[in-house]
């Protein structure tokens, strides 16, 4: 099934050369809202990526909030997508959500395992979080 | 020196529709046309297993085999070929002589330098070895004068050369001091063969171990030079080819090298080393030193005179690799902008946490050079640098 969110982002790569594509991811990594440091524990990282990446989660009116940063750039460009698509969801829609926008905008080299499985980690833990309350 | 990009043909390749600047070596280096006939041509004329066969084609396969054998060995300066083993690299070669010297490592020291690769630091705490780092200094020059060698002290293992910082360890020096105390001494030339002529005996190590496909072979191949005084260690595998006598109460082995050649060895591996030896003393390992110190010296003073840029070690001598750092911008957002412009590096660790620590980084950005680099990749990087950052401003 289609999603509005999805399909705006797919929009804005439409057509974009690669480093043309990096340059978005980076602007919408200086919009992602810093994670506070207390919580960049190892705990809270998710092992797999080449760069730290640090997850929060908490319930809030029924859908699951989502907090994520890392240290590197781009990094945080794609998952300042994610979040887009799956942030504040009640945790079953997150569960069933076809996150069909990765490939589409070219970002799925990110998600073999030349790339160290990050973003596969990333999405794994969040489904793990969302299964978890959903029940 | 002559342009050596043609002889390798993945070098004509465009990546994101841009001239490949291949600038990851240390990783693996690229293979020259002489160095991929040979494998083709060992599969399409001369395949056979070695040493067991009466017929023909075993016979020439085994031929090419052990002639390899003496071609590593003329150009490490070793004894004898008994003294070269195959292996499946330089990180089997390590396993291998940790497995075998278990029962004097076990309870007891090795010593190593501060910029060991993992493949030189975990295969002795496999053994039952502690390890403890020879000093050295900000620049990371091995302070050899102040190594302590205690009664638990068995073994020194030192790398060459450093996969992350293109530092030169002076192994000789090393060597003289181990001698004194009747230490025997491995050196890891995974990031030195490739780069300078290598003499064994000169050194005066008792094992060395080296990457085929660091030196312009094939992967999954390497060698181990075992002195003689050690050559009747045990072997680290068991299995057929490598025995003498076997009974189920007792094995006898054969002699080295076949004691440590359990099992159908890479037989087109070990012959394409023979055949990157041929294509690299073609060109001169003096002359290749020389024209890769050149490329090496202008990389890295480029790298050294921009503003904002960290590079990381100061040796007198270095060779290969240069890992540096873009002040304020992650070594991952570098590496994967340079990527896009056609330009090959490395990021991270580099399997080497422990020298990171020392450095005060998490990882870095690695360009490393082979005998076909150019100053003209060198400028390529610093373009791509300038553009890393004109993106991340």
């Amino acid at each position: 099934m289609r999603d509005a969110v999805q399909d705006e982002i797919i929009g804005q790569f439409d057509g974009l050369e690669w480093l043309d594509k990096y340059g978005l991811l980076i602007s919408f990594a200086k919009e992602l809202e810093p994670m506070d440091k207390e919580f960049k524990t190892e705990e809270n990282s998710i092992s797999g990526c080449q760069s730290k990446v640090w997850i929060r989660t908490y319930r809030e009116n029924g859908r699951l909030i989502i907090n994520l940063d890392s240290e590197a750039m781009i990094t945080k460009g794609i998952i300042a997508l994610l979040l887009k698509v799956v942030n504040n969801r009640p945790p079953r829609e997150i569960l069933d959500l076809d996150l069909y926008f990765i490939d589409e905008i070219g970002l799925k080299s990110n998600l073999s395992p030349a790339r160290a499985d990050g973003l596969a980690s990333i999405i794994r833990r969040i489904r793990e979080v969302a299964e978890v309350e959903a029940n | 020196m002559k342009d050596l990009r043609k002889d390798f043909p993945i070098l004509e390749k465009q990546v994101y529709g841009k001239r490949l600047v291949y600038l990851d070596n240390a990783a693996t280096s690229q293979k020259p046309n002489s160095v991929i006939d040979t494998i083709s041509d060992y599969y399409s004329s001369d395949n056979s297993n070695i040493h067991r066969g009466v017929h023909y084609l075993s016979e020439v396969s085994s031929e090419k085999y052990e002639k390899a054998r003496e071609k590593v060995s003329k150009f490490i300066g070793a004894g004898e070929p008994g003294e070269v083993t195959f292996t499946a690299g330089t990180t089997d070669s390590i396993n291998q002589v940790a497995c075998s010297l278990k029962s004097i490592l076990k309870g007891n020291e090795v010593l190593v330098s501060g910029v060991e690769h993992h493949s030189n630091i975990v295969p002795w705490q496999l053994a039952g070895a502690t390890l403890r780092a020879i000093p050295m200094d900000e620049g990371c020059n091995l302070l050899s004068d102040s190594m302590k060698i205690t009664d638990k002290t068995k073994l020194i293992a030192i790398s060459h050369a450093s996969n992350v910082l293109g530092s030169v360890n002076p192994i000789k020096e090393v060597v003289e001091i181990a001698k004194e105390h009747d230490i025997p001494v491995l050196v890891d030339a995974a990031q030195s063969i490739q780069h300078m002529p290598i003499d064994v005996q000169d050194i005066g190590c008792d094992f060395l171990a080296a990457s085929g496909h660091k030196m312009y072979a094939a992967t999954g191949v390497g060698v181990l030079y075992t002195s003689e005084r050690f050559g009747d260690i045990l072997p680290a595998r068991g299995g057929g080819g490598m025995v003498d006598r076997v009974t189920l109460e007792e094995t006898t082995y054969l002699k080295p090298p076949l004691r440590y050649e359990a099992g159908t060895p890479h037989i087109a591996g070990a012959i394409s080393i023979a055949a990157a030896i041929d294509y690299m003393q073609d060109i001169g390992m003096d002359k290749i030193r020389e024209h890769e110190h050149e490329v090496y010296s202008y990389a890295r003073n480029k790298l050294l005179e921009t503003d904002g840029v960290t590079v990381y070690g100061d040796t007198e001598e270095m060779c290969g690799s240069i890992s540096f750092n873009l002040d304020g911008i992650h070594h991952y957002d570098t590496g994967l902008i340079l990527d896009k412009m056609g330009i090959a590096v490395r990021t991270g660790h580099h399997c080497a946490q422990p020298l990171m620590r020392t450095l005060g980084t998490e990882g870095t950005v690695r360009a490393s050079f082979a005998l076909y680099n150019t100053k003209e990749d060198a400028d390529m990087l610093m373009e791509g640098i300038e553009k890393v950052r004109m993106m991340y401003a």
